[in-house]
């Protein structure tokens, strides 16, 4: 009797299984909301019986991502079948050929990549093949405090130098000495490197055409000049050095600062219940040099197949799934996350949900995207290293620009 | 095993088979195994991170490996960052290297003295020892913020001036220096700890008969006994050092600019964040080679001592 209990047992353990799912792993950065994709996941698994997908979470911040990333995949391992990725990724993980092609899978390319805002869609191809697929879009802005604005009957500045004059007049009047005229990320992040390109794009340069660098010296001293200048004039925090950019969001939220430099991602924040500032802040684009354009930086964040992949159709499947108009709309309604479809912009149903997404427009397109080179990685921590030694003082606009030209010139010919 | 080969020994005629194998075959037999492992997680990955360093290899540049002779040694002696990284992790080992010395001896003579209660004293040197470096790090950054810093209240509360550490290169390279210190000295103090309690007592009760004080008994008494413990000690302390990564990395990245990045920060951002996997690896044959000639140095002190 014992003996045919357990073989029963044993014959309906082995009858679980029978029928196993395909399970697939899909890697999303910290910064995401779970229950959001959670529900997106939902809908996929529902339209493809047999198919499950597990998330996997991993660092909060874009170089903690990439630093997990680059080993799993260096090391050609096949744990994960898909994952998000910064836009500044997907030329890397392409050349290490780290991404699934998937222009056969979208039929004609460049109609497909039509339907996305067009710096995504320039992003995402790398030397004619498709990579990745957009997710969300982001760009930087101008976060400033209404309030305070409204009180000295003041304009959102358009020029870095109108700011500076505005937080100098709302600075001494308000006689607050933890409060900050603008705050931004001075600290060795990949946010620095924006710090950097925003006044220097604004002057109307580029870094790189093509693969070639375009460095160009006097502009560079102008824009490290600009930052430190404010730092000097006791408009930007002394200690900017050390602000990385999710300390933009908590000193702009706790009240400290009148402007901040940040990602969209600070709004949903800043509106919340535990806001100080909430519905006191508005949203612009963010100033030019004096005489120049106005230039934000291009963020956002992309769905890529792993070339490492056990199941690479299923997961090429679930890409292109969540690369779908519903899903970008599904993000931005409960996620607060811009989408990378132009026309869900005058969605109603999206504009109900985040009404400030009609001011976001504009912004996005016409953000510029930082250089897709494979060897990004590189450039980023010239860049940044330098922003952050002229910011704290140790280094010169001038000495720190020939230094950046310098160390530029031997990764980018 | 050793009675069968005596007795193989002793009966000559008996002729040798695989059971009863000569003695010199019997020890290669019984070495292999060791040997084996040896060649598998130290000889092999070693002998492959130096064949790596005479490759171009890096993944983001989308062309396969190539050999590339001493070109990524050519290189590293012309960039600026391995020289300033050295600098910096030379710094770091001639500071904290003698400053975790000086304050794990104290720990140390602090530690053996007859309480009553030696547990707490005890317990209290290994906390630091215990704590993962990168969380000692973490805390440590949170401690020197110009902001919220614990640092920052007490020099305020004394009236003195409240730098912002991480902004300057000196105080910077002073916050990971203080925090490397405060770390290691425990491990320090642990093994002379150790070898303070391995010393005879008698010598100090013959020394007090000879009415030597306690400082002539701590110079003459203390440390040539402690000696060996000492260059233990600094041999691990000094390695260590040479390979700092996890204090600096969670406490400035680097910053201000490079003025805190290591040789360790160095090879892990062109190996992981880089994907230069070349020039990676001859960061590393080369601080594998500075830290082979800095043991080398401190055995010598040991043989020539015994």
């Amino acid at each position: 009797m014992p003996l045919r209990l357990s073989l029963i047992c044993l014959l309906m353990l082995l009858a679980v299984p029978a029928r196993a799912d395909t399970v697939l792993k899909l890697f999303v950065s910290g910064q995401v909301s779970q229950p959001v994709i959670r529900k997106a996941l939902d809908r996929f698994e529902a339209g493809n019986p047999g198919l499950r997908v597990q998330i996997e979470v991993g660092g909060a911040t874009s170089d903690v991502q990439a630093q997990y990333l680059n080993t799993v995949l260096s090391a050609s391992d096949s744990t994960l079948d898909a994952f998000l990725l910064d836009i500044i990724r997907p030329a890397q993980f392409a050349t290490a050929k780290w991404l699934v092609p998937l222009n056969s899978s979208i039929g004609d390319p460049g109609k497909f990549m039509q339907q996305y805002l067009p710096e995504y869609a320039k992003a995402d191809t790398v030397k004619g093949d498709v990579v990745a697929l957009p997710a969300f879009a982001d760009a930087m802005f101008l976060y400033y405090r209404k309030d305070l604005l409204d009180k000295y009957h003041m304009k959102p500045p358009t020029t870095w130098d109108e700011l500076a004059s505005e937080a100098k007049t709302i600075l001494a009047g308000e006689h607050d000495p933890s409060l900050q005229g603008v705050n931004f990320q001075g600290k060795a992040i990949e946010g620095a490197v924006c710090t950097f390109l925003l006044p220097y794009w604004s002057m109307g340069q580029s870094l790189e055409q093509g693969g070639h660098l375009t460095f160009d010296q006097p502009a560079a001293i102008k824009a490290l000049a600009m930052w430190a200048d404010l730092v000097k004039q006791g408009v930007a925090p002394k200690n900017v050095a050390e602000i990385a950019t999710d300390d933009t969001r908590k000193d702009f939220q706790a009240g400290k600062a009148i402007f901040a430099v940040l990602w969209s991602y600070g709004w949903a924040d800043f509106q919340g219940a535990d806001s100080a500032v909430r519905g006191k802040v508005a949203v612009a684009v963010l100033p030019s040099v004096s005489g120049g354009k106005p230039a934000s930086c291009l963020g956002g964040w992309q769905w890529g197949a792993s070339a490492f992949s056990k199941h690479r159709d299923e997961a090429v499947k679930l890409v292109k799934f969540l690369s779908t108009p519903a899903i970008s709309k599904l993000l931005a309604v409960d996620a607060s996350l811009l989408p990378v479809f132009p026309t869900l912009y005058e969605d109603p149903e999206v504009l109900k949900a985040d009404p400030w997404f009609a001011q976001a427009l504009p912004v996005v397109q016409t953000a510029r995207s930082r250089p897709a080179v494979p060897i990004y990685n590189q450039v980023s921590e010239i860049i940044r290293s330098t922003v952050n030694a002229v910011l704290a003082g140790t280094k010169t606009p001038e000495s720190g620009a020939t230094e950046m030209g310098a160390r530029l010139r031997r990764v980018l010919r | 095993m050793s009675v069968s080969v005596a007795g193989a020994r002793s009966s000559l005629r008996r002729h040798r088979t695989w059971l009863d194998p000569r003695p010199a075959v019997l020890a290669a037999v019984l070495l292999a195994p060791a040997s084996l492992l040896l060649a598998l997680i130290v000889i092999y990955p070693v002998g492959r991170l130096v064949w790596t360093s005479f490759l171009q290899l890096n993944l983001t540049s989308g062309v396969p490996a190539q050999f590339a002779g001493i070109g990524n040694y050519v290189s590293v002696v012309q960039d600026p960052v391995f020289w300033q990284t050295l600098k910096n992790t030379a710094i770091i080992a001639v500071v904290t290297v003698p400053g975790a010395l000086v304050v794990g001896m104290t720990l140390a003579l602090v530690a053996n003295l007859p309480f009553r209660r030696r547990w707490p004293v005890r317990l209290a040197l290994l906390v630091p020892w215990a704590l993962p470096l990168a969380f000692t790090g973490l805390i440590f950054a949170w401690f020197f913020n110009s902001q919220y810093g614990v640092v920052d209240d007490l020099l305020r509360r004394a009236g003195l001036p409240q730098p912002i550490w991480f902004n300057s290169v000196v105080l910077a390279m002073a916050a990971i220096c203080i925090t490397t210190i405060w770390k290691t000295s425990s491990f320090v103090a642990l093994i002379l700890f150790a070898g303070l309690q391995a010393i005879p007592p008698e010598l100090y009760e013959a020394a007090d008969v000879d009415g030597a004080g306690r400082i002539r008994q701590f110079v003459f008494i203390t440390l040539p006994m402690l000696r060996p413990a000492i260059v233990v000690a600094m041999i691990f302390r000094t390695i260590t050092a040479l390979q700092t990564f996890d204090i600096p990395f969670t406490m400035t990245r680097g910053g201000p600019g490079d003025a805190t990045r290591t040789l360790a920060m160095y090879v892990y951002q062109n190996t992981v964040d880089f994907l230069d996997l070349g020039y990676g690896s001859t960061l590393a044959v080369i601080m594998f080679l500075i830290s082979m000639m800095v043991s080398v140095v401190y055995l010598r002190q040991i043989r020539t001592q015994a």
